[in-house]
């Protein structure tokens, strides 16, 4: 609570209170605000009187609908709103109409003696703290800019008052119509009402129903919000900028990662060799062993690759990996095919004349490769070289690991870009318009 | 929230990767065999790889 602000509860101030009879009904009128309050009206036959008349003179009488909504938070309702205590002492229920539909909303006045007058707006479950602007903002195009912050224009519409009930600090009347400009900063809502005589600015906060639900101490649950509304803070949106930068700060050190364990490979070949397949020789025995070669360090993986020389041919070769001592061998078969020609889509390959694999937590110790080439027999000699590299970067790996770093900033910037486009889509600037025309 | 979500799971992945790195684990289909004969170092015949069958591709458009 700010400093010389008494609570209202402890006890209220008595004076500010009076019960009067409503001079068209009889039924009791208590006026909370006494003093601040221009009108009161009749809890029973709605009429509007004139609170700062002695006699309350009837100022406006109206019939309420049968099934008119009641205020969720009760007339006369104490609770803290921002280290201050306030009590309800008026409700109205406003409307606009857009494209033939009426939107409605309620408003609450909330009152405290030595503060100023603050207003709850609550339209499908959507809550705002309002209060009365002390400095008069400025407004450009489609913008408006109040205490060094920027709001953009959401809609301008037409309101009217619909239903009344409770003290007012100003000459309610039902059918009022004023025109609302509303400019958004979520969480903030920059709003101006004109009337014939006057322009308010007010400034709102979104606020959650359990929040009022908790200050009000009311019972049950506020009433589940529904759609976007139009100063709702995103749950995502001031995330995006820093999951974004956290991503890139993940593709850098996966780079550097990649790099490193590029540069800690041991830089040549544990095995290299090449042959040649010549098929038209006498048929026989096509596997062969390798000499034996070492495989040194910690367990890693082991790279081999083919080089060919097939030219609109393919080569396969049968592998295994053996360890010399272990009896214990990896098997594997790779092609190298490569094909090319001309038709009439142009030039065209497939495949090519290198290719790797890379065979998974191989233990140091001597290995040697038995190999056994098949090839197309009507081919030319073949001339291969194999090659075996131990402990190589996973390319594979890195890909995995950058896209799933990418998907889930993609997500949530996905999810940012859906919550603002519900949002707009609700003002007089939508993202798509009628008619497929993009904005 | 998220944020702080992201930045654990980044983390993860990252460490996830250099784990993976770091043991030799591939992305290629191999096929680990144990006890090979002695004999095939002599008579490399005496083996046969399990995708000696394999369907080979004859290429072209």
């Amino acid at each position: 609570m700010s400093a010389g602000t008494p609570p209202l509860s402890n006890p209220p101030p008595k004076p500010q209170v009076k019960a009067l009879n409503c001079p068209q009904c009889g039924s009791a009128i208590v006026l909370r605000a006494l003093g601040h309050a221009e009108t009161v009206v009749c809890e029973s036959c709605h009429s509007i009187l004139d609170a700062k008349d002695p006699n309350l003179q009837i100022l406006q009488k109206f019939e309420a609908a049968t099934g008119e909504a009641r205020p969720l938070i009760p007339l006369g309702s104490r609770g803290k709103l921002r280290g201050v205590d306030y009590e309800v002492i008026g409700f109205q229920r406003r409307s606009i109409t857009v494209e033939g539909i009426r939107y409605s909303w309620h408003e609450y006045v909330l009152f405290n003696p030595y503060k100023a007058i603050r207003y709850l707006t609550e339209y499908n479950g959507h809550w705002n703290d309002i209060s009365v602007c002390k400095e008069l903002p400025q407004t450009g195009f489609a913008s408006a800019n109040y205490l060094g912050e920027a709001y953009k224009h959401f809609q301008t519409s037409d309101a009217n008052t619909n239903f009344v009930l409770g003290e007012f600090p100003w000459q309610v009347r039902v059918g009022e119509h004023a025109t609302v400009t509303e400019y958004v900063k979520p969480p903030r809502v920059l709003a101006s009402e004109k009337t014939a005589n006057e322009v308010t600015w007010s400034l709102g906060e979104y606020t959650y129903g359990a929040d009022i639900w908790k200050s009000f101490n009311l019972p049950g649950k506020p009433p589940e919000a529904v759609g976007v509304y139009e100063n709702q803070p995103s749950p995502v949106s001031e995330n995006v900028k820093g999951i974004w930068g956290a991503f890139l700060a993940f593709a850098i050190l996966l780079l550097v990662f990649m790099a490193g364990f590029d540069l800690a490979s041991p830089k040549g070949a544990a095995f290299e060799s090449s042959y040649q397949l010549n098929v038209g020789e006498p048929k026989g025995e096509a596997s062969f062993v390798t000499d034996v070669f070492n495989l040194e360090g910690r367990t890693s993986n082991v790279e081999v690759t083919t080089t060919a020389n097939v030219d609109n041919s393919w080569i396969y070769l049968n592998y295994a990996l053996i360890n010399n001592d272990t009896e214990q061998a990896w098997d594997f078969g790779r092609e190298v095919s490569y094909y090319h020609g001309y038709d009439s889509d142009g030039s065209w390959t497939e495949g090519g004349q290198k290719n790797s694999v890379i065979l998974p937590s191989i233990p140091a110790g001597h290995y040697y490769l038995r190999i056994e080439p098949e090839v197309d027999p009507k081919h030319p000699p073949i001339a291969y070289t194999i090659e075996v590299k131990r402990d190589v970067p996973v390319l594979g790996f890195f890909g995995i690991a950058f896209f799933a770093l990418l998907l889930p900033a993609i997500a949530i910037t996905w999810r940012s870009i859906t919550f603002e486009r519900m949002r707009w889509a609700e003002s007089d600037h939508p993202p798509i318009k009628i008619g497929n025309s993009e904005e | 929230m998220f944020r702080k979500l992201y930045l654990a799971y980044g983390l993860l992945v990252l460490g996830g990767t250099g784990f993976a790195q770091y043991h030799g684990w591939s992305l290629d289909r191999i096929t680990q065999l144990k006890n090979v004969p002695k004999s095939v170092r002599d008579n490399p015949g005496s083996y046969r790889s399990v995708y000696g069958f394999y369907h080979h591709y004859t290429g072209g458009k």
